[in-house]
Parts: structure tokens; sequence; C-alpha cells
């Protein structure tokens, strides 16, 4: 029976998959799209290349050591210095070309080297851009960091560098001096090698991990004095591997939001089934009613898993991820489908009206997805809903379980959050078989 | 033996009494129409007869034994036709009738032969095909009349088979239901056209406000207007008393009567020009007086005080 019921909807979906289609390709076109924004796969270098404004107002050897340096190695492909005068760098960020202006102001080199003030640079922030100038920030400190870091320890000798880069000592005092700093060097190499700033892959998260912590963007970009954490910091990353990119972040949360979508549409079927009085039909020849609802679970669940096996198997494919772990993935995501079709199977049992069950359907897809960090990292949310409500959705049960297994490493316990979910999933279905016995029994017309 | 048989059937919703305690049988080979305005409790009383309602009172025996003992074997001697097209549309003729015939019980192959029959009887074979979306009013009301005969069910509820269709896909409609009452179905046929009641059913039972007004043959109706012809009288009634008129009420049933026009029928056997000359002596200026045979309309209005039409 249920396979003839199965057979039945499939087909009619078959031929009227516009709905079906529409969920399916949103998420994926939501994924391309903020995908893009955020610079998409890490081959192309994660941020795409940072354009801003270089101003050097001291015209100095540093300043022009500050600027060279701007985009030299690995600072070249991620970075795209454009020199100019203040004037002209405040001109281009208005018009949203740049995203910050870097200014290295007056007497810069004369002051760090007298030591007569702090170091100092200015960075004017495009308000237009949120990471971009936020990443700038990020160097900036790092230089800043630096600086200072190289005027703590070549302090004593300041005064000599300052006079040989003015042209008032010999030789001789030159090579004394660099043979001294090279002897210091040598001694903080273990620190300042690897660079101060660097692309570190997160750590793998452990099952104690803090809900902000798991939740970051695929590569976090991190400022270190080479002092004191340089020694664990890593150039690069695994340059080509799935897991730096923000496509499997996002996929995962939109594909978690849109299967609620589609679970809704399957299990609305039933109320096309009302209207269509098919339901009356069917139950002018059969006396149980139980293999008819059943049967329309069965069908919900069936094209999830097909259609979460387009979205993240096909998803995976067009945006080169690659799972780092399917089988449990698949499992994780077996479980979110039945969990999707019991809850909506729920939703039409306990409303009765198509047209407010519409609305509260969309609510209810929409409320579990975002608080469920869904379409935003949970750690964004507000406090209440972050420390009190999030943690008790079941899509974010998934999402973020499915997340850490791209990221988190090994150590995941998705079984335990796939018996969660199945066990969440046969308590609602039992509820929504009680609802509609219930509405049969008093009588209520199908 | 009856092969349905209802008895004192009611259902109320809310405070408004729908069917109210409506008896009636259906024979094999008999097509049992209950006739009835829009809102009369046509259809809840099929729904109640199919299980679709439970009864708050009264009883339906389906050959012989009561519905509500074993549904589901009830369910198996019974087709039903719902008055909305019950089928999906995105599927073509075949695939409906073929999945309607699983659900109804029938194996794969069964149903499939059986959808073929249907099919050829129904003249749509040509359009199996076809999703039934593309199909004509005409042909999804005849899918939907198939879709209830897969499993060749001895007792058939058509709740209007032939509502918003053409007169020539009624006819077909109206001829292949006569087939099968030919072949022994048993049929409760509900409708609220006259003329589909006079030429297709053998039996009627009019049926206003939830209440089975009158049932019989509609020789039986038409004689409980007191004969085989009515009087219908065309003047200026109004303000007048036919109270008034000297004995006319102890001569004349009177069936209706508006500010224009009179309808009554002679009391006993009389002779209708002998009738005729009484009412034209009427102490109203008669402008014209037609005989004719009584229709169900005269019947229902009769009974009800207006017209079935209104």
């Amino acid at each position: 029976m249920l396979r003839i019921l199965l057979a039945k909807d499939l087909r009619r979906a078959w031929r009227n998959p516009l709905p079906w289609l529409i969920n399916l390709i949103v998420p994926l076109a939501m994924t391309a799209l903020i995908g893009m924004v955020f610079g998409g796969h890490s081959d192309n270098g994660a941020l795409g290349r940072i354009r801003f404004a270089v101003v050097d107002e001291d015209k100095s050897m540093l300043s022009d050591f500050l600027r060279g340096s701007a985009n030299q190695n690995q600072g070249g492909k991620y970075l795209e210095p454009v020199f100019m005068e203040r004037k002209d760098a405040m001109r281009e960020i208005n018009a949203n070309k740049i995203s910050a202006v870097f200014i290295i102001p007056t007497n810069f080199m004369r002051n760090y080297l007298t030591s007569r003030e702090p170091v100092s640079l200015e960075l004017i922030k495009n308000p237009a851009e949120s990471i971009h100038p936020a990443v700038l920030e990020e160097l900036l400190g790092a230089v800043v960091t630096g600086l200072n870091a190289i005027s703590r320890n070549f302090q004593s000798e300041f005064s000599d560098w300052q006079a040989v880069l003015e042209g008032k000592e010999d030789y001789h005092k030159v090579s004394q001096l660099i043979d001294r700093a090279g002897d210091k060097l040598k001694t903080a190499k273990n620190y300042i090698n690897p660079p101060l700033v660097s692309y570190e892959k997160e750590e793998p998260a452990d099952e104690t991990k803090s809900a902000e912590s798991k939740s970051g963007a695929t590569n976090s970009i991190s400022s270190t004095s080479g002092l004191s954490k340089s020694a664990s910091a890593k150039a690069g990353g695994s340059k080509s591997s799935s897991t730096d990119s923000v496509f499997a972040y996002l996929l995962v949360g939109l594909s978690a939001m849109f299967l609620l979508f589609l679970a809704s549409n399957a299990m609305s079927d039933l109320y096309r089934e009302l209207r269509q009085r098919t339901f009356e039909r069917y139950q002018t020849l059969r006396d149980s009613l139980v293999p008819f609802i059943a049967g329309k679970a069965v069908f919900a669940v069936v094209m999830l898993l097909l259609c979460s096996g387009m979205m993240l198997g096909g998803g995976g494919l067009i945006f080169r991820i690659h799972w780092q772990q399917p089988l449990a993935l698949m499992a994780l995501t077996a479980g979110y489908t039945c969990f999707a079709a019991a809850l909506f199977a729920l939703l039409v049992a306990l409303m009765p009206d198509e047209r407010r069950a519409a609305v509260l359907n969309n609510m209810a897809g929409m409320a579990l997805g975002l608080i469920g960090g869904c379409a935003f990292p949970a750690n964004q949310l507000p406090g209440f809903l972050r420390e009190h409500v999030t943690p008790w959705m079941p899509s974010y049960w998934f999402v973020d379980t499915a997340r850490n297994l791209q990221y988190g490493g090994a150590n995941v316990a998705w079984g335990l959050v796939v018996l969660k979910l199945v066990l969440l999933s046969v308590m609602l279905l039992a509820l929504a078989a009680i609802l509609f016995r219930r509405r049969f029994k008093m009588g209520l017309r199908a | 033996m009856s092969l349905l048989r209802v008895e004192r059937l009611s259902k109320t919703f809310g405070t408004i009494r729908a069917v109210d305690s409506v008896s009636f049988q259906v024979r094999p080979g008999e097509i049992y129409g209950l006739l009835g305005p829009n809102g009369a409790g046509k259809t809840t009383t099929i729904s109640m007869i199919s299980g679709l309602l439970k009864p708050d009172a009264g009883e339906v025996f389906v050959d012989g034994k009561p519905f509500w003992a074993n549904p589901q074997e009830a369910k198996r001697i019974m087709g039903v036709v719902p008055q909305e097209l019950a089928i999906y549309e995105e599927l073509t003729g075949r695939e409906n009738l073929e999945f309607w015939g699983r659900m109804a019980g029938l194996s794969s192959s069964e149903a499939r032969s059986r959808a073929v029959e249907l099919l050829e009887a129904l003249t749509l074979t040509d359009r199996a095909k076809d999703a039934v979306k593309t199909y004509s009013g005409g042909m999804k009301r005849r899918i939907n009349l198939g879709c209830a005969l897969l499993h060749r069910p001895k007792l058939l509820l058509l709740d209007e088979p032939t509502v918003g269709i053409d007169p020539q896909a009624r006819l077909n409609i109206l001829e292949f239901i006569r087939n099968l009452r030919a072949s022994g179905t048993a049929i409760l046929y509900t409708t609220h056209y006259l003329e589909e009641a006079e030429t297709l059913c053998q039996r009627i039972g009019i049926i206003d406000h939830g209440r089975l007004l009158a049932e019989g043959t509609l020789g039986e109706l038409q004689e409980r207007l007191g004969g085989d012809r009515v009087f219908l009288l065309e003047a200026d009634f109004k303000g007048t008393s036919p109270e008034a008129w000297g004995g006319f009420l102890q001569r004349f049933r009177i069936i209706q009567k508006t500010e224009r026009q009179l309808v009554v029928a002679a009391i006993g056997a009389r002779d209708p020009s002998e009738c005729l000359k009484e009412l034209l002596s009427l102490p109203v200026h008669v402008e014209n007086v037609t005989l004719k045979r009584p229709s169900l309309n005269d019947v229902f209005l009769q009974l009800t005080g207006r017209e079935l039409r209104e």
C-alpha cells in the first residue's frame, strides 16, 4: 500500500516539479551568491584581493620600506595597494573603489627612531564594506605590534641607525650595526619566522567547544605577535582543501533551512488531497487512514532525501566541496529529513485551514532556520536566543554537527545527534497521528 | 432484498439540522433519485452512507448488514462518485484508474485490465495516456465516475455526477449509468435537475431542509397532486383570497399562488371540462388557463411552497 501511494506521489511530483525546483535552486543560488561575495574558494584567496590606498606623508626610508612590503610575496596574493595622495585616496574611498586608506603620517620615521611617541599609523576604513577593512585593521595592528617589538629590542641602536640613515656615519659603523642586528635577529629567528601575519587553519573542534568558537568563517585571519604565538602559526593552510571553502559552510546551513520548506511543501500535499477530495475518495475505499498519512510522510522523507542529495551532493560538485565525512553527513541528513517530515505532519494535523497553515509553516521553517543558525552563524544571534533557544533547535543540532563534521575533524558525536533527531521524529509523528485520529473522530470532513 | 437501507438518518452541524430522520431503500437494478435543491442535505446523506461522516442518529444497512459493524466490508461492495472531481490532475486517465483500483484492493494486473475495460466503456481509450488536466469537463467527469467502478461495486452512490458539463456529455454519462443499472447495480443518484430524476430514476425521494418530504415513482408522486393534470390560471390575484370563493378549497388543492399565477389541482376524480368551467367562473378576470400534466417541479412546489429552481 505504501509503495503504491509513494509511486503515485512521486509521479505527481515529477509531473509538477516547479515547487520542488524552486526550493532546490534557491539555496544553491544563495550559496553561490553569498559565497562569491565572500571570495569563494580558497584557491582564489578566500577573501579575494583587498584593494586599499597607501598615503605616504612621511616620504622617509622607513615609510618606503613599509610601502614596498605591502604587496611582496604572500602579501601580493591578497593585497592590492595603490599609492596616492590623501585627497585622491579620500575620493576613491568615497566612490567605494577601495576598502581602506592607510596613511603613514609626517615624521613617522623620526618619531619611531627617536621613540618620542608610540608607533602610530592611520587607517580610514570604508564603511560600505565589512570584511576587507577589518582584515586590513588586523594586519595594521600586527604591523604596529611588530614595529613596537623591534623598537623594544633595538632601542639602544636607533640613534646610530638614524645617523647612518642620515648619512652621518661611515661604512665601518654600518657594518658593526649590521653585525649586532644580525646577532639579535638570530636569537629572535624562532619567534619571527614564520611571518607575523598568516592564514591559519582552525584547530579541530573538541566536544566541549562552545558555539561561538565553532561558527566562525572558514578562514580565520590571525594577527600574532611572533614572540608569543608564532610557533603555532602555519603559513597558508591546506591550499586546495574544501575545508577552506566558505561554500560548504553556507551550503549546509541553507540546505537545512530549505529542507524545512521542502518538507512543508511535501506535507502540505495532504491539504491538496483534502481540497481535491482525493483523501475523501480514499476514505470511501479504505477504513484505516493511517496508510494514507504514513504514505505522505514516507513521500516527504523520500523527496527530502533526494533533494538533500541534490543540494549537498550536486552543490558539492558545483562548488568543488569535498565532504570530509560523507557517510556521517548522509546519516545526519537522513535523521534531519525524518525530523522535518514529522514536524510538518504535526503542523498539518494541528492546523485544518490550508491558508493559515501555509503562513504558519513558512514562519515555522523560517524561525527554525534563523534561530538554528542556518542563515547566520549562531554566535551572531542575540544573547538570549544564542544561550537559551538555539541549543534546543533540531535545525541547530543538524547544522552545527554537519559543520563540525566538515571542519572539526573525526571526533564529532554525530551518532548521538542522529539518534536525537530520529527519536524526536517518532514522537512528533505519534502526536500527529493522535491529532489526525481526533480530527476524524470528531466527524470533521476530510 | 434492498442493497441499501437507510433508517431515520440524522446529522446536525452546530445548530443546523442538515439531515433529519431520513429513511429510504435502494434495490438491486434500481436507480433511486434523491432530488432536492442545493443545501437540502443530499451530500450529507451520501457522506453518512459512505462512512465519511458518522450519523448522530439512525442506521445504514448495506447488503443487509449495519455499515458501522464492519465498515471495510461495506466499502468493498460500494462505489462512491463525489460531486467534486476527486482525481489527480497530474496523472493520466489510465494512471488514475489503476491507482484507485489498487486502493480498492485489486491486484496490479487486475487494476490494469479493468482500467482498459473502463476506458473503453467511457470512450476515453484514445486519451488514456494524457494527463487529466488536459481533459475537457465531460471527460474529467467520466474519469471521476470510472474511478469508483474499478472493483465492480454492487452499490453505487452518485453525488450529482453531471454538474457543470455540457448536454452531450451529460447524455453520455446518463447512458452509461443506465447500462450500469441494467447490469444489476443498485444506484443512489442525487441531483437537483428535475429532468434527470424524471428520465433516469425508477423511484424518487424529494428532500428539502434535511427532510425527506415524499418518495415514490414519478406516477406515485404525480398522484399526490390529485391525478394526472393541474390547472395554471393567469390573472391579477393581488388582494384576492381563495377562502372567500365559496367552497373553492373543498373542490381544488392550491399548489402555488402568486400575484399573477394560481396553480391548482382538482380534488377527486372530476371531469376536466367541469373543472375548467368552475375556474372560469371565479370572481377574478382570468386571462388564460393552461391544463398540463404535473411535473416533479409541481410536486416539489406543492411540498415546499417554492420551485426547485429558485
